[in-house]
């Protein structure tokens, strides 16, 4: 189904992966929630084991959170700091220097440590961001896949509205209608982003319940619900988790061009707040390489860990791909 | 080492620190001090006017030392009017700030409109300030004709505006504008007080050197409107004056002079003039100009939703008469000081026989200002020939009294002030009209490449915070006199303005020397300055943070 | 033809939807809708005729019938920025972010369906080790960066392109044609369209490779059976020529979502498209512009969805199976 590429176009290849996937799902055995989540966690710890392009995104990831997580230690300033020389004079436009590593804004601010800031932002954004937008598709796609019917046609006809509305000016027009703050970019994402992962965990689930496991549990009496978050979900993790991995980066690459536009928070240093900033204050053609190619970079690494992650977990649970 | 502005503020700090000690046994004493709430303090968002922004903030930390809770936000235009000008019961301060136009070249608008509490409920005084010591002053400086006693007024208007504060001033900004000076003979272009090298005057006078005879300008906005009746914006009223005469002009003095009229004359009472109009005037569309077209330009914006914003410019007007083919009167109720400058240099010449019907047709709620016509007709030493979404390009009058030199004007709208600057150093642009960027890379550009003049004028306008007076605490002028204190303008033209701005403590700019009240200049400045006024006018600061005196309370 | 009928009415469901959500967003948008319009010298009285004059006094469910049937006629309302009609102003930059749009993905799928069928002929070698990774760090660089790097490095440092607009200055056509086909048009497009190329060539490339493998794969198994192991080319051109199919549907698709997120080229280049005129009317709150623009833009979005659908229903025979059953 043609749907079920990306239409924002990430991993090329998930769209195979849901037409594999009935197939490579390792037949489940009746069991408990616990043993469940133990193989989904053996999973996530043999991928890296065995595919590099995941240990080299867990690496960036790990890289990227330690820099979050420490970041007060690692500031030098702080990030919306006005600088002053002794002479009352802005500290303004600075190459950098032992003192900056990334040299000073125009409006004279220390450009290294709104990098080390940013870097808080951008995960908070993209890790909310991505957990709702999975924990949506995979509640959606649980629930269309396993009932089937009204129920269904009524999620996956959403779906199709979702996908209809064009991204970036959704969010867009939400940031300036609810107001310029992150949580808004998150919200827009959220409503949005949610029916490609739905779409894909529906076609698992849709073929998962007829597996002779979940016969057995209907058979010993367990509940609808019980049967679709006890059996089933679980066996959908990995799934989710290869979707997560993704929507982080789009989180990330969308709230950095709708703070670029000028429309997110004034208050907050992202990346995407450095790069409008050095475009709005002439940084081009100053030729301030050291302002405007940091925050980019930092971008590409972070999204790409998300590519890879992904990419690796397909190559290792998914391998008829690895070609 | 570097030093930040915690360490240089250092010193204002630890006098706030020793203000808020003393502070603590008066509260100890009166228990009822109640604090002063956090403030919001409203700019231009930082993309939209960075520089703005940056004086916000220098001035949130300043008062943050005199114990405010200030928090600066940054809001788009609209959401600014909105928040400030349409809603003036309810924002603390705000940055703003008033443009110069060559009509301002006159004192008058500022020193009657700013601050008349006339105009309160919704005319320029958002601040809401009310003084009737200053409403009689800025009445009388418009009746008397004689200059230098209207000199002696508008000096007092300025030592009472002053003496109140109902701004905090901060810069006149200085305005760069460039050229190319291989395509244009410097000698040529007319500096103008206060409008620099940009003015009707320099686009009619500039004469080419070569084969280029197009002058390619910049305006960084886009357009709204090209009307005679409408001003939406800077760019559409350069291309309105090229388009359309106006019965007088301002000269390169700064003083108004017949321009479509041969002679203007006064009566002694300076109540009634005689215009007797030139006789080889014509529309673009072959149409001579008229008398009755004069009268009816005057005439037709006195009518009620005609155009709003040239009314109060012809309200002074109460009649006006034909005497013969060249000749008619215009009569006002009083003399009026002004009338020359915002009047008869400001109202377009427009055609009857294309606007009387386009008047006649306006529905309930439409004025002038939202009819387009595409002809654009008018009879300036340039007429209208297109407007598309990236320029609007008007040709040259060969037979105008002051024909133009150069054969074109193109005004092309440019976003983005980086690309602006591209295009001067690439020879696309030739007259840069609308720099709103860092000022120094136009230096280094104008440095390293010698065909590049750059051009600096003080503005006529000023940048500044607007107090709300309608609220506490800023209805106490000692309030507001020690906020305005508290700020260094030097640092904020240094820091914010990138030391591209005059220091600016009053409303008449020094563009406009001999009603600019230097005076004014001599202000204290200081944390310590403004604590001990504040403490003199009851206010304390206990635990770093700013109380009302004793018995008042917080009523927001 | 049930299907294409049921996906047609879909998308006109989705229109009305997106319609709908946007114009109450619009009209519940904090401050005075008018805003933009109104001047700081317009009076109340005059505030109060513009309200009735754009119907603004009405209640909230008239203004939104009288809204829908305006829409089904093309009439998208009056812009309070520009005091035109909002389809003229829209309808005068839908063609450059048309041809910004075509251009950018043609040159990024031809680039990206020769590099993908490449990578996947070269499976294992140290080109592919590098390709990819290249290839989803290009998708993983924000649009606008690119756009900045190139500005500066072409544009501001080597001088080599203009900085923005889509015309030089004073230069007049006869028409719309000799404009958008002239040499001055072409150099204003190649920045933007080789940023957007940039972005957009790591979908059919890993597209391409990943489908190329896939077929190769069946190939050699059903060749080696018939151990009549003929020319490898013959078998690469057959598995290319079956890899497109997706990747023309992918095609389409971008060409929907990438008028969306053209929004961010546009403001970079100053391109005068319908996405840079979206924003500015966000910005400005001319809400009938936003809306009519985002109208226009959702409209390109669902019908390359709906084309997309039909291509693939049309072209792949097992769909069409599927859907008969």
């Amino acid at each position: 189904m043609p749907q079920a590429i990306e239409p924002m176009g990430t991993a090329s290849t998930d769209q195979t992966a849901a037409a594999l996937l009935p197939h490579l799902a390792t037949a489940p055995r009746r069991s408990g929630l616990i043993a469940m989540l133990g193989r989904a966690g053996n999973a996530f710890w043999r991928v890296p084991r065995e595919s590099n392009y995941a240990k080299v995104g867990l690496i960036i990831y790990l890289i990227f959170a330690l820099t979050a997580i420490f970041a007060d230690q690692l500031v030098h300033y702080e990030p919306l700091e006005i600088l002053f020389a002794d002479n009352y004079q802005l500290r303004r436009n600075l190459p950098p220097t032992t003192d900056h590593w990334l040299g000073t804004s125009y409006s004279g601010r220390d450009i290294y440590s709104q990098l080390v800031m940013g870097t808080r932002s951008a995960l908070a954004v993209g890790l909310t961001a991505a957990i709702c937008v999975v924990a949506i598709g995979t509640l959606v796609g649980l629930v269309a896949g396993y009932f089937g019917g009204w129920i269904d046609n009524l999620l996956m006809r959403l779906a199709d509205i979702a996908l209809g509305i064009p991204f970036l000016p959704f969010v867009i027009v939400l940031a300036s209608f609810m107001g310029a703050a992150q949580s808004n970019v998150v919200l827009g994402i959220a409503l949005l982003l949610w029916p490609n992962s739905a779409r894909v965990i529906r076609s698992q689930v849709m073929s998962l319940r007829e597996r002779a496991f979940i016969e057995a549990a209907r058979v010993t009496g367990a509940g609808k619900w019980r049967i679709l978050f006890v059996h089933i979900a679980p066996n959908v993790l990995a799934l989710s988790f290869l979707y997560t991995s993704v929507a982080v980066g789009w989180a990330i690459l969308t709230e950095a061009s709708v703070s670029f536009l000028g429309f997110g928070p004034s208050d907050t240093v992202s990346w995407g707040y450095m790069l409008q900033d050095a475009y709005a204050s002439q940084a081009l053609g100053r030729g301030q390489y050291n302002w405007f190619i940091p925050p980019g970079l930092c971008i590409v690494f972070v999204v790409m860990a998300g590519f890879f992650i992904s990419r690796g977990y397909e190559e290792v649970l998914f391998p008829k791909l690895k070609g | 080492m570097s030093t930040t502005r915690r360490q240089f503020l250092g010193t204002s700090a630890s006098a706030a620190l020793i203000a808020s000690l003393a502070g603590v046994p008066k509260a100890a004493l009166a228990q009822s001090v109640s604090p002063v709430r956090a403030l919001t303090l409203y700019s231009r968002a930082q993309a939209a006017n960075p520089q703005q922004y940056q004086a916000a903030e220098l001035i949130a930390q300043a008062w943050g030392d005199l114990g405010l809770d200030v928090t600066v936000s940054g809001l788009p235009q609209n959401q600014l009017s909105d928040v400030v000008w349409y809603n003036r019961d309810s924002w603390d301060v705000s940055m703003w700030q008033m443009v110069g136009r060559p009509e301002r070249s006159d004192p008058d608008d500022f020193v009657s409109n700013l601050f008349h509490s006339a105009n309160i409920e919704s005319g320029y005084n958002f601040v809401g300030y009310s003084n009737p010591e200053y409403d009689r002053v800025a009445e009388a400086q418009r009746l008397v004709v004689d200059r230098d006693a209207r000199q002696a007024l508008i000096y007092e208007a300025q030592d009472i505006v002053n003496a109140d504060q109902p701004y905090v001033f901060l810069v006149y900004p200085t305005k760069s504008y460039a050229y190319n000076t291989a395509v244009f003979d410097d000698t040529t272009l007319v500096n103008q007080p206060g409008l620099g090298i940009k003015n009707f005057l320099s686009f009619i006078a500039v004469e080419p050197k070569g084969d280029q005879k197009d002058l390619i300008m910049n305006v960084s906005n886009e357009l709204n409107a090209i009307n005679p009746y409408y001003i939406s914006g800077a760019g559409d009223s350069w291309m309105t004056e090229l388009i359309w005469d106006r019965i007088m002009r301002i000269d390169a003095d700064g003083l108004p002079t017949p321009w479509a009229a041969e002679s203007v004359t006064w009566n002694d009472e300076g109540t009634l003039a005689t215009i007797v109009i030139r006789d080889d005037l014509s529309f673009h569309d072959g149409m001579p100009v008229r008398v009755e077209d004069m009268i009816f330009s005057l005439e037709s914006p006195q009518r009620a939703g005609v155009a709003p914003m040239y009314k109060p410019f012809v309200d002074p007007i109460v009649a006006m008469e034909k005497l013969d083919d060249r000749t008619f009167t215009v009569e006002l109720a009083q003399p009026n000081a002004a009338f020359e400058t915002s009047t008869l240099s400001k109202v377009n010449i427009v055609p009857e026989h294309i606007w009387a019907p386009l008047l006649d047709a306006l529905v309930e709620g439409e004025t002038a200002e939202s009819v387009l016509e595409d002809s654009r007709v008018g009879s300036g030493p340039f007429k209208f020939d297109r407007w598309n979404q990236s320029e609007v390009v008007l040709s040259a009058i060969p037979d105008h009294f002051a024909a133009a030199k150069v054969d074109r004007v193109i005004m092309r709208v440019v976003l983005n002030v980086e690309a602006s600057l591209g295009m001067l150093r690439s020879g696309e642009l030739n007259f840069l009209t609308d720099y709103t960027g860092d000022p120094q890379l136009l230096k280094d550009a104008a440095d390293a490449d010698d065909s590049i003049a750059v051009v600096d004028v003080t503005d006529i306008g000023f940048q500044f915070l607007g107090f709300n007076c309608r609220r506490a605490p800023f209805d106490d002028p000692a309030v507001r006199r020690a906020l305005s204190f508290a700020i260094n303008r030097r640092l904020i033209a240094g820091a914010a303005y990138n030391g591209f701005g005059r220091p600016a403590n009053s409303h008449v700019s020094p563009a406009l020397p001999f009603w600019y009240n230097a005076a004014t200049e001599e202000l204290p400045v200081g944390i310590d300055v403004a604590t001990a006024m504040l403490e003199d006018a009851g206010y304390s600061i206990v635990d770093g943070q700013l109380h009302y005196p004793a018995g008042m309370t917080e009523q927001y | 033809m049930k299907y294409v009928m049921s996906r047609l009415l879909y998308a006109i469901l989705v229109l009305w939807i997106v319609g709908t959500i946007l114009f109450f967003m619009f009209r519940l948008m904090p401050g005075s809708p008018l805003a933009a319009f109104i001047d700081q010298t317009t009076t109340l009285e005059q505030q109060q005729a513009l309200i009735a004059r754009f119907g603004l006094d009405k209640s909230l469910f008239q203004q939104y019938t009288i809204f829908l049937q305006n829409a089904l006629q093309g009439d998208l309302g009056q812009s309070f920025f520009h005091r035109r009609p909002v389809t003229e102003v829209v309808m005068e930059a839908l063609p450059n972010t048309v041809i910004l749009t075509l251009s950018g993905l043609v040159v990024a799928y031809i680039f990206g369906v020769l590099a993908g069928a490449y990578l996947a002929w070269r499976r294992g070698s140290t080109v592919e080790g590098i390709g990819i990774p290249l290839a989803l760090a290009t998708r993983a660089a924000p649009e606008f960066w690119l756009g900045m790097v190139m500005l500066a490095f072409f544009s501001f440092y080597l001088g080599w392109f203009p900085a923005g607009g889509a015309n030089s200055v004073g230069l007049e056509y006869d028409s719309e044609w000799t404009r958008i086909f002239s040499v001055d048009y072409l150099h204003h497009l190649t920045l933007p369209v080789l940023t957007l190329a940039i972005y957009l060539q790591g979908l059919p490339l890993l597209l391409m490779r990943s489908n190329m493998i896939e077929i190769l794969q069946e190939e050699f198994i059903t060749m080696s059976k018939m151990k009549g192991l003929g020319s490898r080319t013959i078998v690469l051109n057959h598995a290319a020529r079956n890899a497109m199919l997706p990747v023309a549907t992918a095609f389409a698709l971008g060409i929907g979502s990438a008028i969306g997120g053209n929004v961010v080229v546009e403001t970079i280049f100053s391109w005068p498209g319908i996405g840079r005129l979206l924003v500015n009317a966000v910005s400005a709150s001319d809400y009938p512009l936003a809306q009519g623009a985002f109208m226009i833009i959702t409209a390109v979005l669902v019908a390359m969805n709906f084309v997309a659908d039909m291509t693939y229903h049309l072209l792949d025979p097992r769909i069409r199976h599927a859907a008969s059953n």
